[in-house]
Parts: C-alpha cells; sequence; structure tokens
C-alpha cells in the first residue's frame, strides 16, 4: 500500500540551486508539493515569484500556487545583499528566459502558510530554502502557527563551522536574524539543515556530465544554467563542484535517516559584528546562571549527512525527469 | 588559547631564563600555574598584574601576594588592575567556582606585602619598553589590563615578544553560556582526574598539601556543573603552552570577540577556507594562533611533574 504523500510548501528565493531543489520535489513522489512561497535572499523577492512561476512552467506544473513572500525583513529593513554574484543577475544563470505567463496569487506567503497549515494541521511541512522572515510573519499572524504546521525543515545557520556571508554568519540566517531567533525559538518542529552539513554535499563537474547526457527534461534545463553556479565555486572556494545546499534541505523531507540529527536550542545573534551567528546549545552542561539559551523548547539540527546517497537521490530523480 | 606573535619552538634551555608577566585573577587553577611558573627554571617571573575574573580585583591582589609569599618569592611586584571591564559595568565574579576567596575557601592568612605603586597597565607597559622584545605575558584573566597597555602605549604590541592567551571557545560551546567562555575563553577538555589529585596530594610537591586542599571546593563544582570527577586545568594549561609550545599544534586567524547582543564574549575566527567577495570585521586584522590540538597525555604529565617537584 503506498504511503500517503507528505504535503510540501517550499519557501524559495530561485536561485539555481533552488531551482534544483524545487525540480527534485516535483519528481518524488513520496511529496505532493501544494504551494511556493517567495522570499529574498539569492534574488529580490519580486524576482523570485516571477522565477517561481517560470520554474513551476518549465516542469509543466502551473496549477501549484506561487504565494508572494515579504520584500522586507521582519524588522522592516531592507535587503542590502543578494546573490547575484552566485546565481547570475536574474537568479538563474543569465540565461534570458521569458517571463512566465502565470501569476502570483492574490495571498502573501504568511497568509497562505498560516491558512494551508489551518487546513491540514500537522500534516504540512515547510522546506524553507531563504531568509526566514515569511514563517516569522505566519507565527505572527497566528499563534498557533508552530502548533498547526507539521515541520519546518529549514536550510540556515553554520554550526561550528565559519559562515559563507563572513565568518560568522550563514546567508539565510544572516537575510534576517531576527525572523530567524522567533522561529528557532517558536516551538515549531524545526531540523535546521546547516552550511556544515551541506558543504559535505558535492555535485561534481562528472556529475553534471552525466546530467546533460540523461535524457531528463529538467536535467536538461539545469544544465544549462548551471554554468554560473559552477564558476562561483570555483572561485570562492577552489572546488570542483558546488554544494547542494537547497536540494539536501529538500530530501531531508523526503527522507530524514539521510541525515542524523542533535536536539537543543538554537539562538541567533541578531546585533553586532557577529550578527546572524547561529549558536546551538545541547543542554549537556548545566550553567553556572540563568543564560538566553534557558527555557527555550529543542530544535533538531543536522549533524551528519550521508552525502553520496543524497547526490545519488538528486542525480537519479533529475536524469528521470 | 591564543598565541599572540609566538614562535611554536620550546624554549631554549641554555638561553637565559624567559621573563614572563602573569596577569591573573586567582583563583584555583591560576594558583596551579602561578606555582608550576615559580618551580620552572626557564621561566623568570619579573611581576604579576591582577584582574577581576575568578574573584573581585581586590582580592586578585591579595591572593597574588599571598601565593607569592606561600612560594617564598615576596619579590616579585604585584601590580594592581582595572577593576571593571573596559565598557561593561560590573564584573561578572565567578566565586561559585573557586569559593568566596578565591583560593577554595580553606582560611588562608592575609599577605604581608603589599602591591607596587604601579598601576597593572602602567607596570605592563613599563616592563615591555625595557625589556623589548623579551618579555612574555601569560594571560589568564580577562584581557582589561592589556587592552589598557594597548590603549596607552601604541608600541606595546610590537614590545612584547608573545601573548599566551587563555581565553576563547573556539568552535565549541563556551562554559558561561553557550556563547561565551569566561575570560573571552577556551576550553580544552584537559583534566585531572580524582586519582591525578590522589597522586598529587601523597606527593612532595612543594605546594602539594596547600593544591590538594584548595581543589576541594573547584572539585566538587565540576562535579556539580559537569558531572565529572576531577577538575579542568584551564590554567595550568595555558602555562604549558607557554614553556611547551610543541605540545599543541596551532591555527592562524583573525579572532573577533563579539561585544554586544545574545552572544557576547563569542569568540569567532575566520579559518580562511573561504575567499570573501566583500570586506567584513575580519578582513584586514592580523592573524593570531589558535592552539587547535594538544598532547593531552604530555600536557598532564607535565602538571604533574612541576606540581609534584620538591
Amino acid at each position: 500500500m503506498a504511503q500517503p504523500k507528505k504535503k510540501i510548501i517550499i519557501d524559495t528565493d530561485p536561485g539555481i540551486d533552488d531551482a534544483m531543489a524545487i525540480f527534485v520535489a516535483l519528481r518524488s513522489p513520496e511529496l505532493e508539493v501544494i504551494g511556493l512561497t517567495t522570499i529574498f535572499g539569492n534574488v529580490y523577492t519580486t524576482l523570485a515569484t516571477r522565477n517561481a512561476l517560470h520554474l513551476l512552467e518549465v516542469a509543466g506544473r502551473t496549477d501549484i500556487p506561487v504565494a508572494q513572500g515579504s520584500h522586507l525583513t521582519i524588522t522592516k529593513g531592507t535587503k542590502l545583499r543578494i546573490a547575484d554574484f552566485v546565481h547570475g543577475t536574474d537568479g538563474l544563470g543569465n540565461q534570458n528566459f521569458a517571463p512566465p505567463r502565470g501569476k502570483a496569487i492574490e495571498q502573501s506567503a504568511a497568509t497562505f502558510l498560516v491558512q494551508q497549515a489551518n487546513l491540514y494541521p500537522g500534516e504540512v511541512t515547510v522546506v524553507a530554502l531563504g531568509p526566514l522572515t515569511n514563517i516569522a510573519l505566519a507565527l505572527e499572524l497566528d499563534p498557533d502557527f508552530a502548533k498547526k504546521i507539521g515541520q519546518i525543515v529549514l536550510l540556515g545557520g553554520a554550526f561550528a563551522v565559519n559562515g559563507n556571508v563572513n565568518p560568522a554568519a550563514e546567508a539565510n540566517i544572516f537575510g534576517d536574524p531576527d525572523a530567524a531567533d522567533l522561529v528557532f525559538i517558536s516551538g515549531a518542529d524545526i531540523l535546521a539543515v546547516g552550511i556544515n552539513i551541506t558543504h559535505q554535499v558535492v555535485l561534481t563537474d562528472t556529475d553534471r556530465e552525466k546530467l546533460s547526457k540523461s535524457k531528463g527534461k529538467l536535467a536538461q534545463y539545469l544544465c544549462k544554467i548551471l554554468e554560473v553556479y559552477f564558476s562561483y565555486h570555483h572561485d570562492a572556494y577552489n572546488t570542483a563542484g558546488v554544494y547542494l545546499h537547497d536540494p539536501t534541505t529538500l530530501l531531508a523531507a523526503v527522507n530524514p535517516s539521510l541525515l542524523t540529527y542533535a536536539e537543543g536550542v538554537v539562538r541567533v545573534q541578531t546585533s553586532g559584528i557577529m550578527r546572524g551567528l547561529t549558536i546551538f546549545y545541547n543542554k549537556k552542561k548545566s550553567f553556572g546562571e540563568v543564560t538566553e539559551w534557558s527555557d527555550k523548547p529543542n530544535v533538531k539540527v543536522a549533524v551528519t549527512v550521508d552525502a553520496p546517497a543524497v547526490v545519488e537521490l538528486v542525480m537519479e530523480r533529475l536524469m528521470n525527469s | 588559547m591564543i598565541d599572540v606573535d609566538g614562535e611554536s619552538k620550546p624554549c631554549s634551555i641554555s638561553a637565559d631564563p624567559e621573563k614572563v608577566i602573569i596577569d591573573t585573577d586567582p583563583g584555583i587553577d591560576d594558583s596551579m600555574a602561578i606555582f608550576m611558573a615559580f618551580q620552572s627554571p626557564e621561566i623568570e617571573v619579573i611581576g604579576m598584574t591582577t584582574i577581576f575574573g575568578n574573584v573581585g580585583t581586590k582580592d586578585a591582589t591579595r591572593n597574588a601576594l599571598l601565593l607569592c609569599e606561600i612560594a617564598e618569592r615576596p619579590d616579585v611586584p604585584v601590580a594592581e588592575g582595572s577593576y571593571e571591564p573596559l565598557k561593561r559595568g560590573e564584573p561578572r565574579v565567578a566565586d561559585f567556582v573557586h569559593g568566596s576567596d578565591g583560593l577554595g575557601n580553606i582560611s588562608l592568612p592575609p599577605p604581608k606585602g603589599s602591591k607596587t605603586e604601579k598601576t597593572a597597565a602602567e607596570f605592563l607597559v613599563e616592563k615591555a619598553s625595557h625589556y623589548p622584545g623579551e618579555v612574555s605575558i601569560l594571560a589568564l584573566g580577562p584581557l582589561t589590563n592589556l587592552a589598557l597597555a594597548i590603549k596607552s602605549d601604541s608600541t606595546f604590541a610590537s614590545n612584547v615578544k608573545k601573548i599566551v592567551i587563555l581565553g576563547g571557545a573556539f568552535f565549541a560551546l563556551g562554559n558561561v553560556n553557550p556563547a561565551a567562555e569566561a575570560n573571552v575563553n577556551i576550553d580544552f577538555a584537559i583534566f585531572m582526574f580524582h586519582e591525578d589529585l590522589a597522586e598529587l596530594r601523597e606527593s612532595k610537591g612543594r605546594h602539594a598539601q596547600l593544591l590538594s586542599d584548595m581543589c576541594k571546593f573547584y572539585r566538587d563544582w565540576h562535579v556539580k556543573s559537569d558531572g565529572l570527577h576531577g577538575i579542568f586545568l584551564h590554567d595550568p594549561v595555558s602555562f604549558v603552552a607557554l614553556v611547551r609550545p610543541d605540545l599543541f599544534s596551532y591555527k592562524k586567524g583573525v579572532v573577533r570577540v563579539e561585544t554586544q547582543g545574545i552572544c557576547v564574549g563569542h569568540t569567532l575566527m575566520d579559518q580562511g577556507l573561504k575567499k570573501w567577495n566583500s570586506s567584513n570585521p575580519w578582513s584586514e586584522y592580523s592573524p593570531v594562533s589558535v592552539a587547535w590540538t594538544v598532547d593531552v597525555d604530555q600536557v598532564v604529565t607535565h602538571v604533574k611533574k612541576l606540581l609534584m617537584k620538591p
């Protein structure tokens, strides 16, 4: 008997590896993608919405609604840093795609998240691939959102390693540290996948070659947009491959056994030179005084990953697309 | 542990003893490190400067004077340091770790001697400029005195030979809270077990009896806090890093400390694994050496050897 499909909403800022994650999701029989919500990050929110619509059209899934998210951070800050040097000025490898035919739905991302959580209490998984502003807004909109949402699997944080924006901070958390802190202490069932995990999951030149030789339609599409992403990784990290941040996080929602995790409290530094720093406290040590980590709910933080299995699964799903 | 401007070479035995100033907040494990320094012929302790931390600064001064007298070195000058941090009000004092007097509440008498006229920062600046390139500083407490010395004399940093700092929790949980270590600070999990302490007590070590008595309070706290039957050797290990840098491996990188927010006191090193595409608070500062791995057995052996030396 087939397992019921897991309902997921992907909160995303596409983004080249977001595109991969979205395609992998659409080709995963275990998942039912019930919506995409958009956020700034790799690109501005407006472009994220346009790219989300475009990607669904490429995949022939215009039935899936796209809800546009916030343009500003939770503290009403403007997004100063976008990652066009990673993903291209259009977010999708500078390919001059035609604008999408479809439109975003009327509802905002936060309203859509709250509505779906109410519609299917405990059943919806949010896979959050960008800054956590929309999730934080959903928590503000509905105090019960943390209880009603099934799980939040998020790409964010640099646990016991340097960040990727600067030595302290990972890009998604840095994008809205206040929102991230709110989400981490909300009491929701959270699995955080940080760059300490995703930096182990590398798609090599050889893998890309295999993708381009496959008959998969989505694989073919991705090979075109991957050029910019590969050249950024080569310059910044001196690697002959690219990190699969978003696809890894997505697969964590499909098959949690690809990872192991520890439980404890995560807080985010929201000011100073280390703004965006994530500190995980596993509660193994007791402190002489009450700390900012005391009496906060636990989240799960990924500590190991079966990287070859993740890459293989990504390849398999894209090559059969 | 951080080694500023240090060469990772063991001290040559034939050379003149290395001039060292110990900046300290004694403290039980500070006491161990201080006694170890006095028992090391390759080291000449030319002074102590005091700071708040394990105890308040005034108590730190009293304890430093007392420790010099117990070690029969009342000639060593003790200069009192700052009463409070550079910027943030009341210092945090760890009397629950070291006892209210800092030395394990074993009713030690007051010292006979008194502190020098100079402040710690003045003393540091004076010695560094008097012996340029010769004075090493072993900093076992918060770094306020060193910061004041650097502020008051721009040549101080280049005049000192090296600064070995017990500080920072690098990519590990802190010991004050999950973000911060007490001095700013590192925890090597180097440990003296119950059995090691018993061995120390029964040895002919010059100060073995006294240290064993003081350690009782410290050990009880470790049992309560970490569930461990023994004690961490923070300050003694820093001392070993000064005389036996070869027992450690180091990573070099720029280290910054957060001064605000919930992660105040967090130390973070840029490991240099990524080429940043824009400047950040770590850009354009000089790298320091951070002790990364340690030969635990050899360090513990060295600590025990010095503490059991008659």
